[in-house]
Protein backbone atom coordinates (compact mmCIF):
# COMPACT_ATOMS: atom_id res chain seq x y z
CA UNK A 1 0.00 0.00 0.00
CA UNK A 2 1.41 3.40 -0.92
CA UNK A 3 2.04 6.12 1.60
CA UNK A 4 -0.62 8.34 0.10
CA UNK A 5 -3.26 5.66 0.34
CA UNK A 6 -2.28 4.95 3.94
CA UNK A 7 -2.51 8.60 4.96
CA UNK A 8 -5.79 8.90 3.17
CA UNK A 9 -7.21 5.88 4.98
CA UNK A 10 -6.08 7.16 8.34
CA UNK A 11 -7.62 10.58 7.84
CA UNK A 12 -10.86 9.70 6.10
CA UNK A 13 -12.00 6.18 6.91
CA UNK A 14 -12.89 7.14 10.51
CA UNK A 15 -15.48 9.54 9.06
CA UNK A 16 -17.31 6.84 7.15
CA UNK A 17 -20.37 6.90 9.41
CA UNK A 18 -20.68 10.67 9.14
CA UNK A 19 -20.31 10.47 5.36
CA UNK A 20 -22.94 7.77 5.10
CA UNK A 21 -25.34 9.56 7.45
CA UNK A 22 -25.16 12.73 5.36
CA UNK A 23 -25.59 10.88 2.06
CA UNK A 24 -28.43 8.84 3.50
CA UNK A 25 -30.26 11.95 4.58
CA UNK A 26 -29.79 13.66 1.25
CA UNK A 27 -30.65 10.81 -1.12
CA UNK A 28 -33.04 9.05 1.26
CA UNK A 29 -32.26 5.43 0.59
CA UNK A 30 -29.55 2.99 1.55
CA UNK A 31 -28.35 1.69 -1.81
CA UNK A 32 -27.98 5.10 -3.42
CA UNK A 33 -26.38 6.49 -0.27
CA UNK A 34 -23.77 3.71 -0.43
CA UNK A 35 -23.07 4.46 -4.08
CA UNK A 36 -22.76 8.17 -3.32
CA UNK A 37 -20.35 7.58 -0.44
CA UNK A 38 -18.25 5.20 -2.49
CA UNK A 39 -18.08 7.72 -5.31
CA UNK A 40 -17.21 10.45 -2.82
CA UNK A 41 -14.29 8.48 -1.37
CA UNK A 42 -12.87 7.91 -4.84
CA UNK A 43 -13.25 11.61 -5.65
CA UNK A 44 -11.65 12.50 -2.34
CA UNK A 45 -8.74 10.17 -3.00
CA UNK A 46 -8.18 11.59 -6.46
CA UNK A 47 -8.25 15.11 -5.05
CA UNK A 48 -6.24 14.20 -1.97
CA UNK A 49 -3.21 16.24 -3.03
CA UNK A 50 -5.51 19.28 -2.92
CA UNK A 51 -6.29 18.64 0.74
CA UNK A 52 -4.35 21.15 2.81
CA UNK A 53 -4.90 19.61 6.20
CA UNK A 54 -7.41 21.15 8.58
CA UNK A 55 -10.84 19.72 9.08
CA UNK A 56 -10.79 16.44 7.15
CA UNK A 57 -14.33 15.67 8.16
CA UNK A 58 -15.68 18.92 6.72
CA UNK A 59 -13.61 18.41 3.57
CA UNK A 60 -14.94 14.89 3.08
CA UNK A 61 -18.54 15.89 3.83
CA UNK A 62 -18.33 18.59 1.18
CA UNK A 63 -17.34 15.97 -1.36
CA UNK A 64 -20.09 13.64 -0.19
CA UNK A 65 -22.57 16.43 -0.59
CA UNK A 66 -21.40 17.23 -4.10
CA UNK A 67 -21.50 13.57 -5.05
CA UNK A 68 -25.05 13.38 -3.70
CA UNK A 69 -26.11 16.28 -5.89
CA UNK A 70 -24.48 14.74 -8.93
CA UNK A 71 -26.59 11.71 -8.16
CA UNK A 72 -29.69 13.91 -7.77
CA UNK A 73 -29.17 15.59 -11.10
CA UNK A 74 -28.64 12.28 -12.82
CA UNK A 75 -31.78 10.99 -11.22
CA UNK A 76 -33.71 14.04 -12.38
CA UNK A 77 -32.44 13.76 -15.94
CA UNK A 78 -33.27 10.05 -15.95
CA UNK A 79 -36.83 11.05 -15.08
CA UNK A 80 -37.02 8.15 -12.68
CA UNK A 81 -37.11 10.48 -9.74
CA UNK A 82 -40.39 10.19 -7.86
CA UNK A 83 -41.50 13.56 -6.56
CA UNK A 84 -42.54 13.95 -3.00
CA UNK A 85 -46.03 12.58 -2.41
CA UNK A 86 -47.88 13.66 0.69
CA UNK A 87 -50.03 10.56 1.00
CA UNK A 88 -47.22 8.10 0.67
CA UNK A 89 -45.17 9.79 3.36
CA UNK A 90 -48.10 10.09 5.69
CA UNK A 91 -48.68 6.39 5.32
CA UNK A 92 -45.11 5.47 6.13
CA UNK A 93 -45.21 7.59 9.22
CA UNK A 94 -48.37 6.00 10.54
CA UNK A 95 -46.92 2.51 9.97
CA UNK A 96 -43.79 3.44 11.85
CA UNK A 97 -45.84 4.87 14.65
CA UNK A 98 -47.56 1.62 15.45
CA UNK A 99 -44.18 -0.03 15.87
CA UNK A 100 -42.80 2.54 18.26
CA UNK A 101 -43.56 2.30 21.90
CA UNK A 102 -42.22 4.89 24.24
CA UNK A 103 -42.29 8.63 23.99
CA UNK A 104 -38.64 9.01 23.08
CA UNK A 105 -38.98 6.58 20.19
CA UNK A 106 -42.07 8.39 18.97
CA UNK A 107 -40.25 11.68 19.10
CA UNK A 108 -37.40 10.18 17.15
CA UNK A 109 -39.77 8.91 14.50
CA UNK A 110 -41.61 12.23 14.35
CA UNK A 111 -38.37 14.08 13.92
CA UNK A 112 -37.21 11.70 11.24
CA UNK A 113 -40.52 12.09 9.45
CA UNK A 114 -40.37 15.85 9.73
CA UNK A 115 -36.82 16.08 8.40
CA UNK A 116 -37.68 13.77 5.51
CA UNK A 117 -40.31 16.27 4.43
CA UNK A 118 -37.89 19.15 4.09
CA UNK A 119 -36.25 19.92 0.77
CA UNK A 120 -32.69 18.58 0.48
CA UNK A 121 -30.99 21.96 0.92
CA UNK A 122 -32.65 22.26 4.32
CA UNK A 123 -32.00 18.66 5.28
CA UNK A 124 -28.31 18.92 4.57
CA UNK A 125 -27.82 22.15 6.49
CA UNK A 126 -29.52 20.61 9.53
CA UNK A 127 -27.29 17.52 9.38
CA UNK A 128 -24.11 19.48 8.76
CA UNK A 129 -24.73 21.96 11.53
CA UNK A 130 -26.67 20.15 14.24
CA UNK A 131 -25.17 16.69 13.84
CA UNK A 132 -21.73 17.23 12.33
CA UNK A 133 -21.09 20.49 14.16
CA UNK A 134 -19.61 22.40 11.23
CA UNK A 135 -19.16 26.10 11.93
CA UNK A 136 -20.95 28.72 9.84
CA UNK A 137 -17.70 29.39 8.02
CA UNK A 138 -17.22 25.72 7.23
CA UNK A 139 -20.84 25.53 6.11
CA UNK A 140 -20.28 28.45 3.75
CA UNK A 141 -17.29 26.65 2.20
CA UNK A 142 -19.06 23.35 2.10
CA UNK A 143 -22.27 24.64 0.54
CA UNK A 144 -20.48 27.17 -1.64
CA UNK A 145 -22.63 30.08 -0.50
CA UNK A 146 -21.92 33.36 1.34
CA UNK A 147 -22.05 33.49 5.12
CA UNK A 148 -25.27 35.52 5.04
CA UNK A 149 -26.96 32.73 3.09
CA UNK A 150 -25.78 30.16 5.62
CA UNK A 151 -27.38 32.23 8.38
CA UNK A 152 -30.72 32.57 6.68
CA UNK A 153 -30.81 29.04 5.32
CA UNK A 154 -30.10 27.43 8.67
CA UNK A 155 -32.65 29.69 10.32
CA UNK A 156 -35.31 28.82 7.76
CA UNK A 157 -34.44 25.14 7.87
CA UNK A 158 -34.92 25.04 11.62
CA UNK A 159 -38.17 26.90 11.40
CA UNK A 160 -39.52 24.60 8.69
CA UNK A 161 -38.40 21.56 10.64
CA UNK A 162 -40.17 22.82 13.73
CA UNK A 163 -43.36 23.37 11.75
CA UNK A 164 -43.21 19.94 10.12
CA UNK A 165 -42.46 18.38 13.48
CA UNK A 166 -45.54 20.04 14.99
CA UNK A 167 -47.66 18.85 12.05
CA UNK A 168 -46.45 15.28 12.30
CA UNK A 169 -47.25 15.30 16.00
CA UNK A 170 -50.70 16.75 15.39
CA UNK A 171 -51.40 14.12 12.77
CA UNK A 172 -50.39 11.41 15.17
CA UNK A 173 -52.65 12.85 17.86
CA UNK A 174 -55.52 12.94 15.36
CA UNK A 175 -54.90 9.26 14.57
CA UNK A 176 -55.11 8.57 18.26
CA UNK A 177 -51.67 7.00 18.43
CA UNK B 1 -33.24 46.75 16.12
CA UNK B 2 -36.88 45.77 15.98
CA UNK B 3 -38.34 42.27 16.34
CA UNK B 4 -38.21 41.59 12.58
CA UNK B 5 -34.55 42.42 12.33
CA UNK B 6 -33.71 40.48 15.47
CA UNK B 7 -35.48 37.40 14.15
CA UNK B 8 -33.11 37.38 11.18
CA UNK B 9 -30.09 37.25 13.48
CA UNK B 10 -31.51 35.16 16.28
CA UNK B 11 -30.25 31.75 15.14
CA UNK B 12 -26.75 33.03 14.52
CA UNK B 13 -26.82 34.83 17.85
CA UNK B 14 -27.82 31.67 19.71
CA UNK B 15 -25.23 29.63 17.82
CA UNK B 16 -22.53 32.05 18.96
CA UNK B 17 -21.84 32.91 15.32
CA UNK B 18 -22.85 36.55 15.44
CA UNK B 19 -20.01 39.03 15.68
CA UNK B 20 -19.48 42.74 15.47
CA UNK B 21 -22.02 45.33 16.36
CA UNK B 22 -25.04 43.10 15.75
CA UNK B 23 -24.37 40.94 18.79
CA UNK B 24 -24.83 43.60 21.52
CA UNK B 25 -27.82 44.98 19.67
CA UNK B 26 -29.61 41.62 19.64
CA UNK B 27 -28.69 41.19 23.28
CA UNK B 28 -30.13 44.60 24.11
CA UNK B 29 -33.36 43.84 22.29
CA UNK B 30 -33.76 40.45 24.00
CA UNK B 31 -33.35 42.08 27.40
CA UNK B 32 -36.36 44.23 26.75
CA UNK B 33 -38.61 41.98 24.59
CA UNK B 34 -40.29 38.97 26.22
CA UNK B 35 -41.72 37.75 22.87
CA UNK B 36 -38.33 37.50 21.24
CA UNK B 37 -36.92 35.89 24.39
CA UNK B 38 -39.60 33.26 24.16
CA UNK B 39 -38.79 32.66 20.50
CA UNK B 40 -35.09 32.38 21.37
CA UNK B 41 -35.89 29.73 23.97
CA UNK B 42 -37.96 27.83 21.42
CA UNK B 43 -35.16 27.88 18.86
CA UNK B 44 -32.54 26.79 21.37
CA UNK B 45 -34.80 24.09 22.82
CA UNK B 46 -35.66 22.68 19.43
CA UNK B 47 -32.05 22.74 18.34
CA UNK B 48 -31.00 20.63 21.29
CA UNK B 49 -33.94 18.29 20.73
CA UNK B 50 -32.68 17.75 17.18
CA UNK B 51 -29.15 17.07 18.36
CA UNK B 52 -30.26 14.62 20.99
CA UNK B 53 -32.95 12.70 19.17
CA UNK B 54 -32.35 12.84 15.45
CA UNK B 55 -31.56 9.29 14.37
CA UNK B 56 -28.16 8.79 12.77
CA UNK B 57 -27.62 6.28 10.04
CA UNK B 58 -24.63 4.02 10.55
CA UNK B 59 -22.67 2.94 7.51
CA UNK B 60 -23.40 -0.70 6.66
CA UNK B 61 -20.44 -3.01 7.30
CA UNK B 62 -20.04 -3.97 3.66
CA UNK B 63 -19.59 -0.33 2.62
CA UNK B 64 -16.10 -0.09 4.10
CA UNK B 65 -14.97 -3.15 2.19
CA UNK B 66 -16.48 -1.77 -1.01
CA UNK B 67 -14.71 1.55 -0.55
CA UNK B 68 -11.42 -0.19 0.18
CA UNK B 69 -11.76 -2.24 -2.98
CA UNK B 70 -12.44 0.80 -5.13
CA UNK B 71 -9.61 2.76 -3.48
CA UNK B 72 -7.26 -0.11 -4.25
CA UNK B 73 -8.32 0.12 -7.85
CA UNK B 74 -7.98 3.90 -7.88
CA UNK B 75 -4.53 3.85 -6.31
CA UNK B 76 -3.05 1.55 -8.93
CA UNK B 77 -0.87 3.98 -10.85
CA UNK B 78 -2.82 3.53 -14.07
CA UNK B 79 -3.55 5.52 -17.19
CA UNK B 80 -3.74 8.68 -15.10
CA UNK B 81 -0.07 9.57 -15.29
CA UNK B 82 0.78 7.35 -18.20
CA UNK B 83 -1.76 9.33 -20.11
CA UNK B 84 -0.04 12.60 -19.38
CA UNK B 85 3.32 11.20 -20.28
CA UNK B 86 2.06 9.98 -23.59
CA UNK B 87 1.39 13.42 -24.97
CA UNK B 88 4.78 15.04 -25.22
CA UNK B 89 7.02 12.34 -26.61
CA UNK B 90 10.10 14.23 -25.63
CA UNK B 91 9.13 14.24 -22.01
CA UNK B 92 8.45 10.56 -22.26
CA UNK B 93 11.94 9.92 -23.53
CA UNK B 94 13.47 12.14 -20.89
CA UNK B 95 11.50 10.49 -18.15
CA UNK B 96 12.46 7.07 -19.40
CA UNK B 97 16.10 7.97 -19.08
CA UNK B 98 15.50 9.47 -15.68
CA UNK B 99 13.49 6.40 -14.76
CA UNK B 100 16.40 4.10 -15.54
CA UNK B 101 18.66 6.32 -13.52
CA UNK B 102 16.33 6.26 -10.55
CA UNK B 103 15.74 2.55 -10.83
CA UNK B 104 19.43 1.76 -10.73
CA UNK B 105 19.96 4.21 -7.88
CA UNK B 106 17.09 2.59 -6.01
CA UNK B 107 18.55 -0.82 -6.69
CA UNK B 108 21.91 0.21 -5.30
CA UNK B 109 20.69 1.86 -2.15
CA UNK B 110 17.32 0.87 -0.88
CA UNK B 111 16.52 -2.77 -1.19
CA UNK B 112 19.72 -4.43 -0.03
CA UNK B 113 18.36 -4.72 3.44
CA UNK B 114 14.89 -5.42 2.11
CA UNK B 115 16.21 -8.20 -0.12
CA UNK B 116 17.94 -9.86 2.77
CA UNK B 117 14.86 -9.42 4.90
CA UNK B 118 12.57 -10.79 2.23
CA UNK B 119 14.72 -13.88 1.65
CA UNK B 120 14.81 -14.52 5.36
CA UNK B 121 11.06 -14.01 5.72
CA UNK B 122 10.34 -16.34 2.80
CA UNK B 123 12.57 -18.96 4.35
CA UNK B 124 10.80 -18.54 7.68
CA UNK B 125 7.41 -18.78 6.07
CA UNK B 126 8.32 -21.86 4.02
CA UNK B 127 9.94 -23.45 7.01
CA UNK B 128 6.90 -22.86 9.19
CA UNK B 129 4.83 -24.78 6.66
CA UNK B 130 7.17 -27.67 6.00
CA UNK B 131 8.39 -28.59 9.42
CA UNK B 132 5.73 -29.15 11.99
CA UNK B 133 6.48 -25.82 13.57
CA UNK B 134 3.75 -23.48 12.50
CA UNK B 135 3.03 -22.20 15.99
CA UNK B 136 4.45 -22.40 19.49
CA UNK B 137 1.19 -21.34 21.05
CA UNK B 138 -2.03 -22.57 19.49
CA UNK B 139 -5.08 -20.48 20.08
CA UNK B 140 -7.67 -18.56 18.13
CA UNK B 141 -8.02 -16.21 21.09
CA UNK B 142 -5.84 -13.12 20.81
CA UNK B 143 -6.02 -12.69 24.57
CA UNK B 144 -4.05 -15.91 24.86
CA UNK B 145 -1.68 -15.36 21.94
CA UNK B 146 -0.63 -11.84 22.86
CA UNK B 147 0.32 -12.49 26.51
CA UNK B 148 2.23 -15.59 25.38
CA UNK B 149 4.81 -13.28 23.77
CA UNK B 150 5.37 -11.42 27.02
CA UNK B 151 8.68 -12.30 28.55
CA UNK B 152 9.86 -13.89 25.32
CA UNK B 153 10.22 -10.57 23.52
CA UNK B 154 11.06 -7.06 24.69
CA UNK B 155 7.94 -5.63 23.04
CA UNK B 156 4.31 -6.56 22.85
CA UNK B 157 3.07 -7.28 19.33
CA UNK B 158 -0.56 -6.41 18.62
CA UNK B 159 -2.61 -9.49 17.75
CA UNK B 160 -5.68 -8.65 15.71
CA UNK B 161 -8.87 -10.65 15.85
CA UNK B 162 -9.88 -10.99 12.20
CA UNK B 163 -12.38 -13.82 12.55
CA UNK B 164 -15.17 -11.60 11.26
CA UNK B 165 -13.12 -10.81 8.19
CA UNK B 166 -12.63 -14.51 7.50
CA UNK B 167 -9.12 -15.03 8.90
CA UNK B 168 -8.79 -17.57 11.68
CA UNK B 169 -6.08 -16.88 14.19
CA UNK B 170 -3.98 -20.06 14.44
CA UNK B 171 -1.46 -18.92 17.03
CA UNK B 172 2.00 -17.45 17.41
CA UNK B 173 5.65 -18.38 17.48
CA UNK B 174 9.06 -16.77 17.72
CA UNK B 175 11.24 -16.54 14.61
CA UNK B 176 14.53 -14.90 13.71
CA UNK B 177 14.35 -11.99 11.28
CA UNK B 178 16.23 -8.74 10.73
CA UNK B 179 18.93 -10.15 13.03
CA UNK B 180 16.65 -10.49 16.03
CA UNK B 181 13.89 -12.62 17.48
CA UNK B 182 10.52 -11.47 16.18
CA UNK B 183 6.89 -12.36 16.79
CA UNK B 184 5.21 -14.42 14.09
CA UNK B 185 1.44 -14.31 14.20
CA UNK B 186 -0.25 -16.96 12.11
CA UNK B 187 -3.63 -16.77 10.43
CA UNK B 188 -5.41 -19.14 8.16
CA UNK B 189 -7.93 -18.45 5.46
CA UNK B 190 -9.20 -21.54 3.68
CA UNK B 191 -6.13 -23.54 2.79
CA UNK B 192 -3.79 -20.53 2.90
CA UNK B 193 -1.54 -19.79 5.84
CA UNK B 194 -0.54 -16.19 6.44
CA UNK B 195 2.49 -15.34 8.58
CA UNK B 196 2.71 -11.84 10.01
CA UNK B 197 6.12 -10.93 11.42
CA UNK B 198 6.15 -8.05 13.87
CA UNK B 199 9.21 -6.37 15.35
CA UNK B 200 10.40 -2.92 16.47
CA UNK B 201 11.87 -0.60 13.86
CA UNK B 202 15.28 -0.33 15.59
CA UNK B 203 17.20 -1.49 12.50
CA UNK B 204 15.14 0.76 10.24
CA UNK B 205 11.59 0.98 9.00
CA UNK B 206 10.28 -1.19 6.22
CA UNK B 207 7.63 -0.11 3.76
CA UNK B 208 6.87 -1.69 0.42
CA UNK B 209 3.89 -2.66 -1.68
CA UNK B 210 2.95 -6.21 -2.46
CA UNK B 211 5.70 -8.09 -4.26
CA UNK B 212 6.04 -11.66 -5.30
CA UNK B 213 8.91 -14.09 -5.18
CA UNK B 214 9.13 -17.88 -5.34
CA UNK B 215 5.37 -18.18 -5.50
CA UNK B 216 4.71 -16.10 -2.40
CA UNK B 217 3.20 -12.67 -2.08
CA UNK B 218 4.26 -10.35 0.67
CA UNK B 219 4.25 -6.74 1.76
CA UNK B 220 5.74 -4.72 4.56
CA UNK B 221 4.80 -1.60 6.42
CA UNK B 222 5.44 0.14 9.70
CA UNK B 223 3.02 1.50 12.18
CA UNK B 224 3.50 3.01 15.62
CA UNK B 225 7.16 2.00 15.93
CA UNK B 226 6.71 -1.59 14.74
CA UNK B 227 7.55 -3.20 11.42
CA UNK B 228 5.03 -5.58 9.92
CA UNK B 229 5.76 -8.10 7.23
CA UNK B 230 3.02 -10.37 6.00
CA UNK B 231 3.52 -13.26 3.61
CA UNK B 232 1.43 -16.01 2.10
CA UNK B 233 0.97 -18.06 -1.02
CA UNK B 234 -2.37 -16.29 -1.50
CA UNK B 235 -2.86 -13.83 -4.38
CA UNK B 236 -1.47 -10.29 -4.37
CA UNK B 237 -4.98 -8.97 -3.98
CA UNK B 238 -5.64 -11.19 -0.98
CA UNK B 239 -2.47 -9.97 0.69
CA UNK B 240 -3.44 -6.33 0.11
CA UNK B 241 -6.82 -7.01 1.57
CA UNK B 242 -5.29 -8.72 4.55
CA UNK B 243 -2.95 -5.76 5.09
CA UNK B 244 -5.93 -3.40 5.03
CA UNK B 245 -7.84 -5.43 7.58
CA UNK B 246 -4.87 -6.00 9.83
CA UNK B 247 -3.85 -2.33 9.81
CA UNK B 248 -7.39 -1.36 10.50
CA UNK B 249 -7.60 -3.57 13.56
CA UNK B 250 -4.25 -2.44 14.90
CA UNK B 251 -5.50 1.11 14.57
CA UNK B 252 -8.44 0.41 16.82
Amino acid sequence: MGDERRQFDEIFLPHLDAAYNLARWIVQNDQDAQDVVQEAYIRAFKGFHGFRGGNGRAWLLTIVRNAAYTWFNKRLSDQKWVPYVEEKHAEIISIDQSATENRMEKQKEDLRGALERLPPEFREVIILYEIEGLSYKELALSLGVPLGTVMSRLSRARQRLREEFAQVKTRRAANGL
Amino acid sequence: MDCDEVSRFLDAYLDGELDGTARPEVQKHLDSCPDCRKEADRIAGFSSLVRETLPMYKAPAELKAKIRASLREASVPESHWLFRLRRPLMYAAAILVLGFGLASAFRTYAPNRNQELISQAIANHACSLMVDHLVDVTSSDRHIVRPWFNGKLDYSPPVADLAQEGYTLVGGRIDMLDKRPVAAIVYRRGSQVINVFVWPVVNGKIDFDVQSDRGYHFCGWNQAGLNYFCISAATAEDIEKFEDEFRDHVNL
